[in-house]
């Protein structure tokens, strides 16, 4: 069986390490532009994940997860009480996230999933302080599967994405790039380059071919350096070209697992050069065994997890309409840079007898939530509950909740998004197409 | 060692490509003079500022040192005559605030000039006590809605039915010197904080700030400049001077005594009007110095080639058409809109639900097709 199979434990130590880092940076620079207190700390209300809605910020305490989460994400890196603090770091990285879809980030997602899977993995026992500590715990072989499980997620997260730009919007007519591209004109060197429709073109091709294959051109060894290459060309431009943050980073870090033994273990020499561990630390020649129960428990949870995986982005296919136009199914699919999408919201909240407003989302929402949340069915939905609550306790009885919201879609002219005879008052969220939402009465074909 | 030459493939791959890059660009700079393919948002800001923004403000102050100037006749000597000459000079320099209202960017949004220029309905009962207590402190926004043109449309046409009335006000009345003081202070105000907006465009370094910011991110020009253009449109003229006063915004609550110039009467329109023109001529790129069209929000739609997909209308035409359906509506109107929230409230229902539509399409249709990004925080697009 090829679970039995061995393999070096330095690309795990490392994968540790990198993203340990690369976790306690993002949480750093998130700190220093004061984004905990504009995102978290500022808004009066939050959009919580339908079944999630006891995660919330904690007010001025918020800054104690952000805390928590750092810390544990640089325990997690030198491996010191790695089995706690990759407990903490998924749980309160998590938490974050789910503080506030406004927010929600497929990278993010990522970083879950990936927190997740390392609860199970034995990284802290090679080139970690636990293991400097606790000699019994150092190893340096490991199951080939725990390896494997992190490049499959890749694979996972790449080739989908692939998958989503194959549409007639993202081939056919290279949109949204065309519509995002020559707003960067003006960088230097390569701005020029946005002026033609035909870059746009080559951009969403090559952004699609690069996405289906590069999961499996890092797989195999010969493709290898040159798929490398390409993934920090490919990131590298999508930095200077998008505000998408840490995300072309973690990608870069998260794509090593791929290379061999021998390049992990040049890291961990040079690493070594300031730590100047022992020999018998850095080749303790001692391998990691699973016990046959617990390995199969785990072969068993992580492949139900890779099946839902696989499945969770077509979830799409259960709900009606336009994918891109309804977002019913949308999250959670690394769907990512596909839509050119904006909306401008009217609420108006009424009585029965006829008294009315029109409500000012200015006072109740940040810029990025209403701007969020003016193109997203369930956040509008949230919202509406939102206002009949407001309203009701302000002197409306039985408020009901009407919208009037335009929405463009990639380079399409504006149309009404939500059917404006809805009380959305009394309209309920649940993992049932939303019948309220107008049809985009266009087709976007493809995935 | 498999490795190792594989990057050294690689990299030589990498500089081979940097150098087809590095000829090809020369081909492409050369030929971009010749035709000038895409949008050029430097020479778009550099034309907005010398032709449009900057001559806007020239011509506002001067028609606002007028109105300085017959304020000073006025106070220093209120007589009937220096009381209409100062009334006309208000009227022109009112007129004139409606085209630079609508720049929202730099100085003006930092100074936060609409504040004390033009908030109403103007708050009378505050300007009362302000002038009975003289020491309003201005720059509190609680005394926004006791200053600015507003403010002095009360001072000239509201205390009485008549001008000889009225005139008593500043001559004869217990309080003369202390109302004169208070019109000084508001004119003063004024003065205090247009400066503030114009000399960074014309002798300090606002406008080579301007003209440098050329991204399309938040902190760029032509976004707060768009952001702050659509604002005006919609709060201030949509919402402002037609949906809340016909209560278009509260289904149905009527407050005829929200118009603007209540006082005077007989230019609310006029008013109206000039904004909504300054707005259409601005998205036009239309010279304030010799009226042809250049470099604009129109021209840069049409660059991008910002165009329906289903029936390849183009977005800058569709908005024209939206500017010429809502003239008609206003056309229909009388110079009075106090008057006309009385007697014809569906024709200002009507230029509100115009108005509307193109708010849509400038908030949402424009600033998507210009990519314009409205927030600093990381987005992946979805």
């Amino acid at each position: 069986m090829t679970v039995t199979k061995r393999t070096s434990i330095a690309p795990l130590a490392v994968y540790r390490i990198a993203i340990g880092l690369m976790l306690f940076l993002s949480i750093v620079r998130f700190w220093a532009k004061g984004w905990i207190s504009q995102l978290y700390i500022v808004p009066h209300y939050f959009f919580p994940f339908y079944g999630f809605e006891f995660v919330k910020p904690l007010g001025i305490y918020t800054y104690g997860i952000f805390a928590l989460c750092a810390i544990a994400a640089l325990l997690v890196a030198i491996g010191l009480f790695y089995r706690v603090a990759s407990v903490v770091l998924f749980l309160s990285f998590t938490y974050i996230e789910l503080m506030d879809k406004s927010t929600y980030l497929n990278h993010y997602y990522f970083m879950s999933l990936v927190l997740f899977m390392l609860l199970f993995l034995p990284a802290h026992r090679y080139f970690s302080v636990d293991a400097w500590r606790n000699k019994k715990l150092l190893a340096d072989q490991v199951p080939r599967w725990n390896l494997d499980m992190l490049k499959l997620l890749l694979v996972i997260l790449y080739f989908y994405a692939g998958l989503a730009k194959i549409n007639s919007d993202w081939l056919g007519h290279a949109l949204p790039l065309k519509i995002w591209l020559p707003a960067r004109n003006d960088l230097p060197l390569i701005g020029w380059l946005f002026n033609y429709q035909a870059t746009a073109f080559v951009f969403s091709w090559f952004g699609c071919i690069y996405d289906l294959s590069i999961g499996f051109l890092l797989w195999n060894k010969r493709t290898r350096p040159f798929a490398y290459l390409a993934v920090i060309v490919f990131h590298g431009m999508t930095a200077v070209l998008f505000p998408i943050g840490m995300f072309p980073y973690v990608m870069m870090v998260a794509s090593l697992i791929f290379f061999s033994a021998a390049f992990h273990l040049r890291i961990i020499g040079f690493l070594n050069r300031f730590f100047k561990c022992p020999d018998t630390f850095i080749r303790p020649k001692r391998p990691y065994t699973y016990s046959n129960g617990v390995q199969k428990v785990l072969l068993t949870g992580f492949s139900f997890f890779f099946l839902v995986q696989l499945l969770l982005p077509f979830r799409y296919w259960l709900y009606p309409g336009e994918l891109f136009w309804t977002e019913q199914g949308f999250r959670f699919s690394w769907r990512v840079m596909l839509i050119e999408k904006a909306g401008y919201a009217q609420f108006t909240v009424k009585e029965a007898n006829g008294k009315a407003i029109v409500a000012d989302n200015s006072k109740f929402l940040t810029v990025l939530q209403e701007k969020m949340m003016s193109t997203q069915p369930d956040m509008i939905l949230q919202y509406a509950h939102l206002l009949r609550d407001h309203y009701a306790k302000h002197g409306f009885r039985s408020p009901e909740v009407y919208v009037e919201d335009y929405v463009v879609l990639n380079g399409r002219r504006g149309r009404m998004f939500i059917d404006l005879h809805t009380d959305l008052a009394k309209e309920q969220e649940s993992f049932k197409a939303k019948s309220w939402i107008l049809p985009l009465n266009d087709e976007i074909k493809g995935f | 060692m498999n490795l190792a030459s594989g990057f050294r493939k690689a990299g030589s791959l990498f500089v081979i490509i940097l150098t087809i890059y590095a000829c090809s660009k020369k081909d492409g700079t050369s030929k971009q003079e010749e035709e000038k393919p895409g949008v050029d948002r430097k020479a778009l800001l550099t034309y907005l500022a010398d032709d449009l923004i900057i001559p806007s403000y020239t011509n506002f102050k001067t028609s606002f040192g007028q109105l300085l100037a017959k304020s000073d006749a006025f106070t220093t000597s209120p007589t009937l005559s220096s009381l209409t000459e100062l009334r006309e000079a208000w009227v022109n320099a009112y007129i004139s605030w409606q085209k630079i209202e609508l720049i929202d960017v730099g100085p003006a949004q930092e100074q936060n000039i609409r504040s004390f220029f033009n908030i109403y309905p103007t708050n009378v009962s505050n300007i009362q006590s302000g002038i009975a207590s003289g020491n309003t402190d201005f720059n509190l926004p609680a005394t926004y809605a006791q200053q600015g043109f507003p403010a002095i449309d009360f001072l000239l046409n509201g205390l009485a039915g008549t001008d000889p009335e009225i005139l008593t006000f500043y001559t004869n009345a217990p309080d003369a010197v202390k109302r004169i003081a208070y019109l000084k202070k508001i004119t003063e105000q004024m003065n205090t904080v247009f400066t503030k907006v114009y000399d960074p465009w014309v002798t300090g370094t606002y406008r080579e700030t301007f003209t440098s910011r050329t991204g399309t991110d938040a902190s760029s020009s032509l976004a707060i400049l768009v952001n702050g253009y659509v604002l005006n449109y919609e709060r201030y003229i949509r919402s402002g001077k037609f949906g809340i006063p016909s209560g278009a915004m509260m289904n149905g609550v009527v407050a005829a005594e929200k118009v603007e110039a209540l006082y005077k009467k007989n230019i609310s329109l006029t008013l109206a009007k000039t904004a909504f023109q300054a707005s259409i001529d601005f998205f036009n790129g239309k010279s304030v110095k010799n009226g042809t069209e250049g470099l604009s929000f129109k021209s840069y739609l049409d660059a991008v080639d910002a165009k329906d997909s289903q029936t390849g209308v183009k977005l800058s035409k569709t908005i024209a058409d939206q500017f010429a359906a809502t003239n008609v509506k206003l056309d229909l109107l009388s110079e009075n809109l106090n008057e006309e929230v009385k007697n014809n409230n569906q024709k200002m229902i009507d230029v509100y639900t115009e108005m509307q539509k193109s708010v849509r399409m400038l908030k949402v249709d424009m600033t998507s097709a210009m990519s314009i990004v409205i927030t600093y925080t990381d987005n992946d697009g979805d």
